[in-house]
């Protein structure tokens, strides 16, 4: 349901559409990366260190090298100075920091021939002492992951915003919570996969799932010392990127590094369980969580300390966590805040973010401390969460403006969709024992950030060909957001045409212009703008042709329904078609193409943040610990809403990755060792696990979107996530100190609880 | 390793191909044939990205099946879903009703949906739900694929042809 707060006079934005690349997709034409087949192309395997810590004392390819079929062998001296990030190497050569580092690479002339070359490598191993745990690696004297980083810690960061001692000070009470977030996969449905052809030496082509195809030109440029348009990146579909798509790792890297040895072009793609050694996405994550509050419920300051496990490298993982704190003082008028994090090194994966960046574990954390707030103080917790909730205008700590905000609206739409009055606090066991809850998350995302470059510029091309019909070209790839088909809609509004009339090609850089990439949430705002705006430049070009053949002022002129006509006397009218043939077909000689960019107009962050609230209804077996999610009650802020359909699936999706990350999803590891790198047993939700969805588009007319929009792309998952952690905290009557909320933990929360029901008592929390 | 030639019947086109214990069904269609819609997903059978459908219309894991044993047998992909240049009515009901997203799984998840309708062409919830257990589909959260499952029917009564021929 779309809940209008601003209307304006649309005609093709709003409308529930199809995602245009529909039928390319389930007739299974559209192509994917492991689906190029070039001419000559040999296959490329990786050798992966066996050990979690171990220096290379020997590693001998002689017998790989001999093997007949194999085309190139590369080791670490191929790929010096070239750093997948700071200080991870694409090929390590003396050191290893975690199993399934890459030490050295094959290409070869089938995957059979490259297996067979990658057992013939000879390695020995000097092993290291390790540490696995974050608790381990603290300790003074714990083995050191990287020499540079001594004590383990690999970076050490606080912002702060307001005084945070004198609002705790002043405050009558504060709650304290540990928390923790276990690792996860981002496991989208394509693995990795890398094509490369790097057989001239000025010119390096890249085919590769991505978030930015900007992103990996300029990583590509600068390890192999070429200019950034030496490199194409051509990304076809991206099947799914969840935050983990947005640089480029070792396995581009060898596949670059291979073709060039090689001279032939090659395809790397990770197996089923190496998919698990390759991704980078969120480790053990461990937070403390002070909140300050007084006892009419105002919130006055949240102290959140965050020891982050890097995994063997955590570099990247500092830098993101600025947001993660300042995400929650976009929710609640607080005083003040202080968001610490420190990101420790173990001998594990490298880790970054997740889907949802870091915030589902955090906003699992703080919801279900609001919830034992709210009951400590014999609160309402959605009455507690308007009270502290900010409005539109509200400005924020670090210099934000909200210039639309629809967050109360939201949070009054799911209580009473919800019934929650009539629900919260009264739910009685169901007449098999199981035990109900219901919980309520909020929370606000920023749509766009500028911050890795000086720019966060998107642009566009319009070409409008002489028989009417339109093609976008845009940079922005469409992981399955369905971003092409929105900026054909915003192009089809400004231009008055069919949607349907509009081809978006996309993901060539040798073909597209700049687009900083699909991150951040900021494709709808930027490219959005990007599109407008290059659609606007064509219309202006079309419209001084129609105005000189209607013979009146281009002011006076309405595109609408492939139509031009003029405002006062629609009669007078010519067909959008027959302008753009006329425009080429005239003495001039003019052919009709617009060009558009954006930016951001604020200095750092963003200008425009979603919000949303949602409900969560679940029964809890306490006899196994099982979960079911029976409902969530979603509304979501995204701004003007440019295809509801795909607003839907955006939510649906992250109500699903919300679900799994609170109650299934963990890579288990034991002494470095994955225990379940599978599809099988890294438990997702299946069809028949999801609960039923109910939306609430909460429209509201962003002043810097497109048409008033801003993002749906990762708002509601953190919304979801704390909803579905607060439902099941008041199942149990207790704070889950840990995600996945697993039917194990579930069970023995159970019982721990059953002992000591009321944990949200004195003991449980300092008073002051 | 030793090749046996051996013939497969791929959406009606027969061929014979040179294969070694080792290839699966998903290696011949994609490699050999040059199928590319039907996706390895996992490898392991855990995933359900590679269903297609045997003769009798059921759902087979293409990754999981030695090539051979399936010497004269006759398969469908989701390339063969297609007739006379229209979508099938269950792959018009996924881009109608937004059940695909990234449309990496949607083959493999097409191909279950299949499956499950030649064998119940109007599903209550609970054969939906079994029907559909084996894929994972990471984008959709299966919300809007089943509701495109659910409106297959209606689709097929619409379009007013027979396309539930169990192929």
């Amino acid at each position: 349901m779309v809940v209008k707060r601003a209307d304006i006079d649309l005609s093709v934005i709003g409308q529930r559409r199809p995602r245009l690349d529909g039928p390319e997709k389930v007739s299974g034409r559209a192509q994917f990366t492991a689906d190029i087949n070039l001419p000559g192309m040999l296959v490329g395997k990786i050798l992966r260190s066996r050990h979690k810590h171990a220096r290379i004392t020997k590693l001998d390819t002689s017998k790989a090298e001999a093997l007949p079929g194999v085309r190139a062998v590369i080791t670490a001296p191929d790929a010096k100075g070239i750093w997948a990030t700071q200080n991870e190497p694409a090929i390590c050569g003396e050191v290893t920091r975690y199993i399934g580092e890459e030490l050295a690479a094959v290409a070869a002339i089938d995957e059979a021939t490259a297996v067979r070359a990658l057992e013939l490598i000879d390695v020995e191993y000097e092993i290291l002492p390790s540490v696995t745990t974050i608790r381990e690696a603290l300790k003074p004297d714990a083995p050191q992951v990287d020499p540079g980083a001594p004590g383990n810690i690999v970076s050490d960061n606080t912002d702060t915003y307001g005084d945070v001692e004198d609002a705790f000070a002043k405050a009558d009470l504060v709650f304290e919570d540990k928390f923790v977030s276990r690792p996860t996969h981002n496991l989208f449905a394509e693995f990795h996969a890398c094509v490369a052809d790097f057989t001239r030496p000025d010119k390096l082509e890249i085919w590769t799932p991505t978030q930015s195809s900007y992103l990996f030109q300029h990583s590509f440029a600068r390890a192999f010392k070429l200019s950034v348009n030496q490199v194409r990146i051509v990304h076809l579909h991206t099947g799914g990127a969840f935050s983990g798509r947005g640089s480029v790792r070792p396995h581009h890297y060898i596949a670059a590094l291979l073709s060039r040895k090689a001279r032939r072009p090659v395809k790397v793609a990770a197996s089923g369980d190496e998919e698990f050694l390759v991704c980078r996405t969120l480790g053990d994550n461990q937070y403390v969580l002070r909140t300050a509050v007084d006892r009419d419920g105002r919130v006055r300051a949240i102290d959140v300390n965050a020891t982050l496990d890097g995994g063997g490298q955590g570099h990247a993982l500092g830098y993101f966590g600025w947001m993660v704190g300042l995400c929650m003082t976009w929710i609640m008028d607080l005083d003040a805040i202080r968001f610490r994090r420190q990101v420790v090194l173990t001998n594990q994966r490298p880790n970054y973010l997740g889907h949802g960046g870091m915030m589902i574990g955090t906003n699992a954390g703080l919801m279900q401390q609001l919830l034992r707030i709210a009951k400590y103080l014999g609160r309402d917790p959605i009455d507690m969460l308007l009270q502290n909730a900010i409005e539109e205008g509200h400005h924020g700590m670090s210099g934000e403006h909200f210039a639309s905000c629809g967050l109360k609206e939201c949070i009054e739409t799911v209580r009473d969709a919800s019934g929650w009055n009539d629900k919260y606090g009264k739910l009685t066991p169901t007449p098999d024992g199981k035990l109900r809850g219901i919980g309520v998350g909020i929370g606000s995302m920023a749509a766009g950030a500028r911050g890795a470059f000086k720019h966060d510029t998107s642009a566009a091309m319009v070409k409008v060909g002489e028989d009417g019909l339109v093609t976008v070209f845009t940079g922005i790839p469409d992981m399955g957001q369905g971003t092409h088909t929105t900026m054909a809609i915003i192009a089809a509004e400004v231009l008055g045409i069919k949607a349907t009339d509009i081809h978006v090609v996309a993901g060539d850089t040798d073909i597209t212009p700049v687009d900083v990439g699909a991150f951040a949430q900021r494709g709808t705002i930027m490219t959005g703008n990007a599109v407008k705006n290059a659609a606007q430049d064509a219309r202006d070009q079309l419209a001084t042709n129609a105005a000189a053949a209607l013979e009146v002022d281009v002011e006076q002129l309405v595109f609408r329904n492939g139509e031009i006509f003029v405002k006062d006397n629609p009669e007078q009218r010519l067909p959008f078609s027959k302008v753009s043939f006329g425009s080429l077909h005239s003495k001039e000689g003019r052919f009709v193409m617009g060009r558009g960019f954006y930016t951001t107009p604020v200095d750092y962050g963003t200008a425009a943040w979603s919000f949303g609230a949602q409900v969560a209804e679940v029964e809890v077996d306490p006899e196994t610990g099982d979960v079911d999610l029976v409902k969530v009650w979603v509304a979501h802020d995204c701004g003007r809403a440019i295809n509801p359909l795909a607003v839907e699936g955006q939510i649906d999706g992250q109500v699903f990755s919300a679900m799994s990350q609170v109650l299934f999803e963990e890579c288990v590891t034991d002494d470095g060792q994955y225990l379940n790198p599978s599809r099988l047993e890294y438990k997702m939700p299946r069809a028949y696990e999801m609960p039923e969805v109910e939306y609430f588009l909460i429209e509201t007319n962003d002043p810097y979107g497109p048409f008033g929009a801003k993002e749906v792309g990762e708002g509601p998952i953190v919304v979801a996530g704390g909803a579905i952690a607060a439902a099941v905290s008041d199942a149990l009557g207790g704070f889950l100190p840990e995600i996945p909320m697993t039917s194990y933990k579930v069970w023995r929360e159970c019982t721990r609880l059953s002992k000591s029901p009321d944990r949200s008592g004195p003991e449980a929390q300092s008073e002051l | 390793m030793a090749k046996h030639i051996m013939s497969l019947t791929v959406n009606g086109d027969t061929r014979e191909f040179a294969v070694d214990d080792r290839d699966t069904l998903l290696d011949v269609i994609r490699n050999q044939m040059a199928l590319t819609g039907t996706k390895s997903g996992c490898n392991t059978g855990s995933c359900g990205i590679c269903t297609i459908n045997n003769a009798a219309g059921e759902a087979v894991l293409s990754c999981l099946t030695p090539a051979l044993e399936w010497d004269g047998e006759s398969v469908t992909t989701i390339e063969g879903l297609e007739a006379d240049g229209q979508l099938d009515a269950i792959q018009q009901a996924f881009v109608e009703f937004g059940a695909v997203q990234c449309g990496f799984c949607t083959p493999g998840v097409i191909m279950s949906a299949k499956a499950l309708l030649n064998k119940y062409p109007q599903p209550t919830e609970a054969q939906i739900n079994e029907g559909m257990a084996g894929v994972l589909c990471r984008c959709t959260g299966h919300i809007k694929v089943k509701e495109a499952i659910r409106n297959d029917f209606r689709l097929r009564i619409n379009k007013g042809a027979e396309s539930g021929s169990g192929r």
